[in-house]
């Protein structure tokens, strides 16, 4: 398969669905992407499992606050430029490039890389969603370690890590993203054609464009949308997706949890029978809870679209009167090991529960 | 007293209002030269009640002429656009997703500077004089006199827009110039956008803004004379001249506002019913609620906010099925007059239920003899409900609000609606968008993206609301009656805990008018 310009807006459409209210709004990198093919063609995507056990293969993608890049636009050729301050560093030519983050525009940037470099992009990312922190990739969580990584800014700058530890490299790039400007792309995560099958979360580029598609061509109600989409998540990587609740956003308030800063929405039903639903925000929607009930949590996907249209909304459009439905999807098997909800259960978040899968959820 | 006069597509409507009431309204056909269609209103509007025109203190007058235009592609003009922030953005020159037909129409130009602002306020890089140069060498040639300037964080530093507008002003003295930061908000593109359809529409908005004051002049009208804007609140008519993109959703805003003043009710839901649809939107506090979708006119993200419309397919010209059981979204449209049963059509409409039923004589009754009880009861009960499922959408909670009917539909509605605490059908309900741009405010908005770390809160807001009251005083309201009526604050995702953006907004009243004291405001917070 090769991505053109006309998967692109599937491709953004779908990635703000699995986003999960966070990983910005994907208009500006989907802009720079249809430059990118319009200027160097199509781009090739390669199902991991055609990747030779010695490829050398990167994950790139953009850190920072996404609002940011409103202001401070992106240009063309960071992606590509990117790279090639990656391999200049370590002195091996790249095979391919890889997603870490399918949610939101991070889906886009790999293909802009790929794009300008002649490379072929993989078919998965390292998140299935979008999450807010490095350690929390399926990269990480399979043992790759994040550096050597190459940081570039926006006039050009190239900053390079060698860190001990996961948690240590997010909190570098994080200052460094903040220090130059609000916003870096990176190439990190360096893995072989062998480490990335064990750790990729496959499928997920194509399937973000069939899922964009769904929601393009089912257009309407939410409740018209729920079937469609049943359909397709029942024999994808996800599985489960139920429409979990439709009402108006009646609040949005910023509290503290856990000493974590967590937005909370409430939205109340459309049948005034007092029913609401409370969603915990922090950058993602993590939980989802009626009273005292989870009904979803992270590491599933929570999603928030407009009623009328089905929509996603991102958090931060996320606003009082709104009228909303509210899915939760089932995550991908690989965040529900052992060592995954080590890093991506309720209580990395600050929520004093557990994780229950969203199937086992009555 | 204040004359309110709402210069539309097809109808140009005036009113003149005392405090709260109205003394006289019409509605005239909207002429080509727009003149003669105000000085026509304003005759029947004088003649009939008798008032003189130094009674009048002021003119308050709505319009779609430019919204229309953007829309129609008309009366655009030659365009060049600056955009300063380079190196970043490298490749996405300004224009770049716009339909290809309006980018033809304004038969534009651009050019990328380096320059700019993070959002900390550190340089994004500096200034190149030799581009500057070669800019205003290549404009020269090409004789535009158009440009909006757009630079990266120029709400919160405009310093580079001013610049470089000033050695653009130097070389081409008589250059209309639109810089982006007069458009607020975060986001370069879109601010980017309305600038460039600000500025197209420059030489026209000369051109209304004239015709306006041409017709009131011929009519002895020498009073100030305002225009409203998207929020429901005005600027003065020469202010238009600059920013005639302020007035792009003035329509929907004036209506609903025109309701709020009508009834007095400050929280309700205003159902506008037309021929083919009915607009659902909703009071907050007198004004609007807003939409937070992104919004695009003819084809263009921009950074406006527009006030919250659902629009259903329900009007008196909607399609009813023979059993009664579906109404609509089709719609005979204006045809009604020729196609509805009751004109000797062959369709039946929600018209004709109505007059079947005995609740309206209009056209001939004996047309509709045939229609069976349990047809009209189920026509009547579709029509309700799927007015009181709609309006349970739009309530901002669940408990029963106060519906105001507006709009010549509004007859339609027979019984009552579950959704409604109770239901309003004000008189002059027809002119509520002239009503709405009489009563209108002044006011004036800033917006930031501030480090609550660096900047305590309480600061941060004082800063931005004072720069938010300096906007509004500019646009002539009275210092003094300004207050603060929205203060919204966003935090920044995946930046350090305390980033913020904070948005105010201020209103207040005229300065060249007397201040009204019932909506005095005791005491300034700011």
């Amino acid at each position: 398969m090769k991505i053109e310009h006309k998967h692109l807006e599937d491709l953004a459409l779908g990635s703000v669905f699995l986003a999960t209210g966070g990983g910005g709004d994907p208009y500006v990198p989907r802009l720079i992407a249809e430059q990118a093919i319009k200027q160097f063609g199509a781009v090739e995507v390669i199902d991991p499992s055609e990747l030779d056990d010695d490829a050398y293969v990167v994950a790139i993608g953009s850190v920072g606050a996404p609002t940011v890049s409103l202001e401070l636009l992106p240009s063309v050729e960071d992606a590509a430029r990117t790279l090639e301050a990656f391999e200049k560093h370590v002195g091996v030519a790249v095979d391919a490039v890889a997603s870490f983050e399918i949610g939101g525009g991070n889906s886009l940037i790999p293909i802009v890389a790929a794009a300008g470099r002649g490379l072929p992009v993989i078919d998965g990312d390292g998140m299935g969603r979008a999450l807010p922190e490095a350690q929390m990739m399926s990269y990480a969580i399979a043992g790759v370690k994040p550096t050597p990584a190459v940081a570039y800014d926006y006039a050009g700058n190239v900053v390079t890590f060698s860190t001990n530890s996961t948690e240590v490299y997010e909190r570098h790039i994080r200052s460094l993203a903040m220090a130059a400007g609000g916003m870096i792309t990176t190439a990190e995560h360096p893995m072989t054609g062998r480490e990335l099958k064990n750790s990729i979360i496959p499928g997920t580029l194509s399937f973000s464009i069939k899922l964009g598609q769904t929601l393009r061509e089912n257009r309407g109600l939410a409740t018209d949308m729920l079937a469609p989409l049943q359909a397709l998540f029942k024999d994808s990587i996800y599985g489960e997706c139920r429409l979990i609740f439709t009402g108006k956003v009646i609040d949005k308030a910023t509290r503290i949890v856990g000493g974590y800063d967590i937005g909370e929405a409430t939205i109340e039903s459309f049948e005034n029978n007092n029913s609401s639903l409370t969603v915990s925000i922090k950058n993602e929607y993590l939980l989802a809870r009626k009273g005292d009930k989870v009904v979803a949590s992270v590491p599933d996907l929570i999603v928030i679209v407009d009623y009328e249209s089905s929509t996603p909304i991102n958090a931060e459009r996320l606003r009082y009167g709104q009228r909303v439905a509210v899915f939760a999807v089932g995550c991908p098997q690989f965040y529900r090991s052992e060592n995954a909800l080590k890093v991506v259960s309720p209580r990395n978040f600050g929520f004093d529960l557990d994780y229950i899968a969203l199937e086992d959820i009555t | 007293m204040r004359i309110g006069i709402d210069v539309g597509g097809t109808h140009t409507d005036a009113v003149i209002m005392q405090g709260d009431e109205v003394l006289a309204s019409t509605k005239a056909l909207t002429s080509a030269d727009v003149i003669s269609g105000i000085t026509n209103a304003l005759d029947v509007i004088l003649g009939e009640s008798g008032i003189s025109q130094s009674e009048i203190e002021t003119v308050m007058i709505g319009t779609t002429q430019f919204t229309n235009a953007i829309i129609e592609r008309r009366e655009l003009a030659q365009v060049a656009a600056v955009r300063i922030g380079l190196p970043s953005g490298n490749g996405m020159p300004p224009m770049l997703d716009w339909p290809q037909d309006l980018k033809d129409a304004l038969d534009s130009e651009y050019y990328m500077l380096h320059g700019g602002y993070l959002y900390d306020g550190w340089s994004l890089a500096d200034i190149k004089p030799e581009e500057i140069t070669n800019m205003i060498n290549s404009m020269l040639k090409s004789g535009v006199k158009n440009i909006a300037i757009a630079s990266a964080f120029s709400p919160i530093n405009s310093a580079p827009e001013e610049q470089v507008a000033n050695e653009i002003r130097k070389a081409i003295p008589d250059a209309k110039i639109t810089l982006s930061h007069s458009f607020g908000r975060l986001g370069l593109m879109e601010r980017e956008n309305a600038a460039i359809l600000n500025t197209t529409l420059l030489p026209f908005a000369d051109k209304v803004v004239s015709s306006f004051l041409g017709a009131l002049k011929q009519r002895g009208l020498d009073c100030p004379v305002y225009i409203s804007q998207n929020d429901g609140t005005l600027m003065s008519a020469d202010f238009v001249r600059s920013y005639p993109a302020l007035t792009f959703a003035s329509g929907p805003t004036n209506s609903l506002r025109g309701a709020y003043k009508l009834t007095g009710l400050k929280d309700a839901i205003v159902v506008d019913i037309g021929g083919t649809t009915s607009d659902i939107g909703v009071l907050q506090n007198g004004f609007p609620r807003e939409s937070n979708v992104i919004i695009k006119i003819g084809g263009v993200r921009t950074n406006f906010r527009m006030p919250d419309i659902l629009a259903i397919g329900l009007g008196g010209g909607s399609i009813v099925s023979d059993d009664g059981k579906a109404i609509g979204p089709r719609s005979v449209g204006h045809k009604l007059v020729t196609e509805g049963l009751v004109f000797g059509g062959n369709t039946l409409t929600t018209s004709d239920i109505l007059v079947a039923s005995g609740g309206a004589n209009i056209g001939d009754k004996t047309k509709v003899a045939h229609i069976t009880q349990q047809t009209i009861s189920n026509a009547k009960q579709t029509l309700h409900s799927l007015l009181d499922n709609n309006i349970d959408m739009m309530k901002p909670g669940g408990k029963s609000m106060p519906v105001i009917l507006v709009g010549g539909g509004a007859i339609l509605v027979t019984d009552g609606l579950e959704a409604a605490s109770d239901i309003h059908r004000p008189e002059h309900a027809g002119v509520a968008n002239a009503i709405g741009a009489a009563i209108a405010q002044i006011g004036g908005e800033a917006e930031h993206m501030v480090s609550y770390r660096t900047l305590p809160r309480e600061e941060a807001i004082k800063q931005v609301t004072k720069d938010a009251i300096q906007r509004a005083i500019d646009a002539g309201a009275a210092a003094e009656t300004l207050r603060t009526v929205d203060i919204e604050e966003t935090p920044v995702p995946y930046m350090d805990e305390s980033s913020t953006c904070i948005r105010v907004k201020v209103i207040g009243e005229l300065a060249a008018l007397p201040t009204n004291t019932s909506e005095k405001i005791q005491e300034s917070t700011l």
